[in-house]
């Protein structure tokens, strides 16, 4: 039983990462239907600005994270400047191709600028250490990634819920011309919805860089499966079930590998699409109630 | 006045294919190191891009789990082809005592493989059914991904990720572009018969089409397995030209490339197919030599790689902004329509 809560713990941290990136995922999906396979390379644009002030200039840790976060908002707008809005409303398959090339293109040039070798990360000593309770084991900075990412959460379900700019986005995603001719600046709201969820994925690259300690350019190759699928299984546009999803497939995978055989092991990819089919069979439409859409 | 006309359509094709077989005589003779291998990675690629037209234009499924599909083939047909020494001797891999003393000439190995991506095309045809557009394209991708692990993880079957070795060199121009040729011909024919039309029209949309009294299981089952089968053959003779497979062979790279080829082709165009093959190979193969570094007027320009694939991506995406339908469309450039607009305007002429 041990065993058992221990893994749950500190799968919350990787459940953590494919929450964040689920719930950016889940709004650009729900606004203008873009599977955006690019989240991942913003992701690793965050991480990657936060890495070279923390690790390599040895700046305080505030500015690292605000030019991880600045880094993730400047490339996610490049990326919809240059791939998404030239195709927009041209159906989902070419938007979805549109964003693999994009990915494709981030993904190796960051591959080719800077090699694809672990960096390590270095983060602030606050975040270092463990507590204990009775024989468990609870690293700090696990807990700091959890709170934060719940109070994330809180803050957009209320953006969407209550403010006028959530409002906008439920009506774009409902019917954009409709929305336009009631007086609603769509291209306005879509900017602020990509700053939004690159701003999320920021925050994930970071947290990942803190969770692992190091970071990779081709991070985002294996984050941004599991952040799709979780906004899949969570409901599309559904920024809390994105982050209900996130933690089931984060605390599932390592429950999948924590009780099978040491050999198979190397399996684990594997969990994320035998829930991905099995939902999608049994319940299409998501976990929880498509939200913004 | 009938029978002569037959005679001269029978003539035309014999001439035809007389002249297709001279000419790649001619090709086996004279070709050799770089360009050899260009024409054959060309014919290779056409293979793959018309099967995979088929489910992504035609009936409109978007898979990019053909990764997946050819992997299954490839790993089938190389048990059969590789020498017993290195399976049995080297590797001790545990495969069935039948498999292990046997090596297969080219052919039937080509056709088990073949048959079996066939079968693991027709497994994609499950969530075909219940998944439409987007979902089913990251379904694919699911297949993809879950194939390669798959193939990872049974390293006393496959090797593991050190993958396979010392496979005979079958591949030659003989084998990739009879094949080529030969599916050029299928699929053209069967773009105008029922079957291909009934394809076009569950493309085109799916509950009219079974309105209209088509099968939409039966004619699914036969895209994908008519697609996988190609696929698979695709790439057992890339296995044979490259000489190593390995679990991530067939990645989403080389899935993104074909993909790359019938958008910028034209989705839905046999001659847009081979078209995209064309510039694509041309493109990566030449680019291919840049990636690796190269010296410049005694400058020593690095190794860039990944470059291939970066400016691959940048094409892709001006196409789809510029030009949405690809070079061709749908539309068709056959040489019997060729032949008649050139006749046609002589006859105007005189």
């Amino acid at each position: 039983m041990n065993y058992f809560i221990q893994q749950v713990m500190n799968a919350l941290g990787w459940g953590s990462v494919i929450a964040l990136l689920g719930m950016g995922y889940t709004m650009t999906f729900g606004i203008i239907g873009l599977v955006n396979f690019a989240h991942g390379e913003v992701f690793m644009a965050g991480a990657f600005a936060a890495y070279f002030i923390l690790t390599i200039y040895k700046l305080p840790f505030w500015l690292g994270v605000l030019v991880g976060l600045a880094g993730a908002i400047i490339i996610g707008l490049v990326i919809e400047r240059m791939a998404f809005k030239p195709v927009r409303g041209a159906g989902m398959i070419t938007l979805f191709i549109t964003s693999l090339g994009a990915s494709i293109i981030v993904r190796n040039l960051s591959v080719m600028l800077f090699n694809d070798k672990l960096k390590s990360f270095v983060f602030p000593d606050f975040l270092k250490g463990v507590y204990l309770l009775g024989d468990l084991l609870i690293f700090k900075k696990i807990v700091v990634i959890f709170l934060i990412t719940v109070g994330i959460c809180a803050l957009l379900v209320y953006l969407v819920k209550k403010t006028k700019i959530g409002i906008a986005m439920r009506s774009i995603s409902y019917d954009s011309q409709m929305a336009q001719s009631l007086g609603i600046n769509t291209e306005k709201i879509i900017i602020i919805t990509f700053i939004i969820a690159s701003a999320l994925a920021g925050v994930a690259g970071l947290l990942w860089g803190v969770l692992f300690g190091s970071v990779q350019a081709s991070m985002g190759a294996l984050a941004v499966v599991d952040a799709f699928i979780a906004s899949v299984i969570g409901g599309i546009g559904n920024v809390f079930g994105a982050m209900v999803a996130g933690y089931i497939l984060g605390i599932g995978g390592t429950l999948f590998i924590a009780f099978l055989p040491p050999e198979l092991v190397g399996l684990r990819p594997l969990f994320v699409w035998i829930v991905f089919f099995i939902l999608l069979i049994l319940k299409p439409s998501g976990l929880f109630r498509a939200n913004i859409k | 006045m009938k029978s002569a006309k037959k005679i001269t359509l029978i003539t035309k094709y014999l001439v035809g294919i007389g002249l297709l077989l001279f000419v790649l005589f001619l090709l086996e003779k004279f070709l050799s190191g770089f360009w050899l291998m260009l024409f054959l990675l060309f014919g290779i690629n056409i293979i793959l891009a018309i099967s995979l037209n088929i489910t992504n234009s035609w009936i409109g499924f978007f898979s990019i789990g053909h990764g997946g599909i050819m992997l299954a083939g490839a790993y089938a047909a190389a048990f059969f082809t590789l020498p017993p020494s290195f399976k049995e001797g080297i590797l001790d891999l545990h495969l069935p005592s039948f498999i292990l003393h046997t090596q297969l000439p080219f052919l039937p190995a080509l056709l088990i493989g073949g048959i079996v991506g066939a079968a693991a095309g027709i497994v994609l045809v499950l969530p075909a059914l219940r998944l439409r557009g987007l979902y089913f394209c990251a379904g694919t991708l699911g297949f993809n991904i879950i194939m390669a692990t798959i193939a990872e993880n049974l390293p006393d079957i496959t090797n593991g990720a050190m993958g396979l070795r010392q496979f005979p060199a079958y591949t030659n121009i003989w084998w990739v572009w009879g094949i080529a040729i030969l599916l050029i011909y299928i699929i053209g024919r069967l773009k105008k018969s029922y079957i291909g039309r009934a394809f076009i029209a569950i493309g085109k949309d799916q509950d009219l089409a079974e309105h209209m009294g088509i099968n939409l299981l039966k004619y699914k089952a036969y895209a994908f397995g008519l697609s996988a089968f190609f696929t698979t053959i695709g790439g057992i003779l890339w296995v044979h030209l490259v000489l190593n497979l390995y679990p991530t062979a067939f990645g989403l790279i080389l899935v993104f490339d074909v993909v790359a080829m019938i958008v910028i082709g034209g989705m839905g165009s046999i001659t847009g197919a081979v078209i995209g093959a064309a510039i694509i190979t041309l493109f990566t193969e030449i680019l291919a030599p840049i990636e690796e570094g190269f010296i410049l007027f005694g400058f020593h320009v690095p190794p860039i790689l990944g470059l291939t694939t970066v400016l691959l991506g940048a094409l892709l995406i001006i196409v789809l902004i510029k030009r949405p339908e690809g070079i061709m469309g749908e539309r068709e450039i056959s040489p019997e329509l060729l032949f008649e607009k050139i006749f046609r305007r002589r006859a105007n002429l005189n």
